[in-house]
C-alpha cells in the first residue's frame, strides 16, 4: 500500500513539474501530507541534491521512498518521477525523429536552439550565486577552483569524472585542511 | 546480437554518467557533448540541442527525458529505457546509502568540504558544453535577441522554462519566415 502511494505522490510530482528547483513545493507538499519527510528533511534534501549525483527530483523521490519503506520505496518513488519520461517523452521521441526534418520544425528550432542557450546561460549565473558565494561572502578559493577547471576541460580536454576529482580534493585542501 | 550490444553500451555508458551528474542534470548533457558529439561523433552539437530543448520542455526529469530520447535515437525504445535505467541507478545506490548515514555524512567537514569543491566545478562543466554547443546554435542574427530575451526572463522574472521554449518556438518561426521571404525575394528578382 504505502509503496503505491508513494508511486502515486511522485507520478503526480513527475508530471506536473518542470526539474529541478520547480519541483519543490510539490514535493514538499505530497511528503509531508504524508508524514513520509518534514519540512526541514525537504530542505536537507535539496542540499543534498546538490551535493550527491543525481537531479533533485530523482534525488527527493530516492530519499521520501527510503524513510517510508525503504530501497523497495525508494524504487517505486523513482518509477513514479520516471513516469513521464516513459509515456509523454517516448510519444513526444517518435514524433520528433519523424518529423525533426520537416521545414515547420526546422523554423521551431531555429529559435528554439538559442532559446536553450538562454536558459542554461541562466542556469550557470543563478548556480554561480550558489556556489561562488558562500555565506554571503564571495568565496575566492571556489573561484580559483572554477577558472582552473574551465581551464582544463577547454584548453586541455580533461575529463568531467576527473575534474570532479580534482575539484573534491582541492576542497578537502581549502575547505578543510587549510580552513 | 548488435543491436543487444548498442544497448548493452547505452546502458554502461548512461551508468557512468549517472556517477558524475552535479548539478541537475546538466552535467550529463556535457558528459554526453564530450563523448557523442566529440568523440564518437553520433549526434552533432545542434542535434544535442534539440535533445536537450525537447527533454526540457516535457514534464518530469529533463535529464531522464533527454537520456530517453538520446537511446530512442540510438537504438529504439529499449535504447531509451536502457539509457534511463542506467542514468537513474548510481544517484538511487549512492543517495540510498547516503539516506541511511546521513546525520554522520551532513556534520563530517571533510565530506562538506569536498563537496564545495565538487560545487565549484559544476559551472565550469556546465560552461564547456554550452560553449561547444553555441556555434550551431545561431542559424541567423536575430537569434542571439532570443538568447538575450531567454536568459534575462529565466533570471530576472523566474519565467518558467516551458514558456521560454513557446518564446523560442514564436520567435524562430518569425525570424526564419522572414529571412526565407527575403531570400526568396531576391531570388525571384534574379
Amino acid at each position: 500500500m504505502v509503496l503505491l502511494k508513494l508511486l502515486w505522490s511522485f507520478v503526480k510530482i513527475g508530471f506536473t513539474s518542470f526539474g529541478g528547483l520547480s519541483m519543490i513545493p510539490l514535493i514538499t507538499s505530497e511528503v509531508t501530507q504524508n508524514g513520509w519527510m518534514t519540512v526541514s528533511e525537504v530542505s536537507d534534501i535539496v542540499a543534498i541534491a546538490e551535493m550527491t549525483p543525481g537531479p533533485l527530483g530523482l534525488n527527493s523521490a530516492t530519499f521520501a521512498g527510503i524513510k517510508a519503506a525503504g530501497v523497495a520505496g525508494a524504487i517505486a518513488a523513482n518509477l513514479g518521477v520516471l513516469m513521464p519520461t516513459f509515456t509523454l517523452c517516448a510519444v513526444a521521441a517518435v514524433f520528433f525523429e519523424k518529423f525533426k526534418q520537416s521545414s515547420l520544425m526546422q523554423k521551431i528550432m531555429t529559435g528554439v536552439r538559442p532559446a536553450c542557450v538562454g536558459l542554461i546561460a541562466g542556469v550557470i549565473a543563478s548556480l554561480s550565486l550558489t556556489n561562488y558565494v558562500i555565506d554571503s561572502a564571495v568565496n575566492i578559493p571556489a573561484i580559483g577552483i572554477g577558472i582552473l577547471d574551465l581551464v582544463l576541460l577547454l584548453k586541455w580536454n580533461v575529463s568531467i569524472p576527473k575534474v570532479i576529482f580534482l575539484s573534491a580534493g582541492l576542497g578537502i585542501i581549502f575547505f578543510g585542511v587549510l580552513a | 546480437m548488435k543491436k543487444q550490444r548498442e544497448i548493452a553500451s547505452l546502458f554502461l555508458q548512461f551508468l557512468k554518467f549517472g556517477c558524475f551528474t552535479f548539478g541537475g542534470g546538466w552535467s550529463i548533457v556535457a558528459q554526453m557533448q564530450k563523448l557523442y558529439v566529440e568523440e564518437k561523433k553520433t549526434i552533432t552539437g545542434q542535434e544535442l540541442i534539440d535533445l536537450t530543448s525537447v527533454g526540457r520542455s516535457l514534464p518530469g526529469t529533463m535529464i531522464g527525458n533527454v537520456a530517453y530520447l538520446y537511446g530512442y535515437h540510438v537504438a529504439g525504445v529499449l535504447g531509451g529505457i536502457a539509457c534511463v535505467i542506467g542514468m537513474v541507478t548510481p544517484p538511487l545506490v549512492i543517495l540510498s546509502i547516503i539516506t541511511y548515514a546521513y546525520a554522520a555524512f551532513r556534520d563530517n567537514q571533510w565530506v562538506m568540504a569536498a563537496m564545495t569543491g565538487v560545487r565549484a566545478a559544476v559551472v565550469p562543466i556546465i560552461a564547456s558544453a554550452v560553449a561547444a554547443m553555441v556555434k550551431s546554435a545561431y542559424k541567423y542574427p536575430p537569434c542571439i535577441l532570443v538568447t538575450v530575451i531567454t536568459f534575462s526572463l529565466y533570471l530576472f522574472l523566474n519565467v518558467n522554462s516551458v514558456w521560454l521554449v513557446i518564446v523560442g518556438m514564436v520567435l524562430g518561426l518569425v525570424i526564419s519566415e522572414y529571412y526565407e521571404r527575403k531570400d526568396g525575394g531576391k531570388n525571384g528578382a534574379a
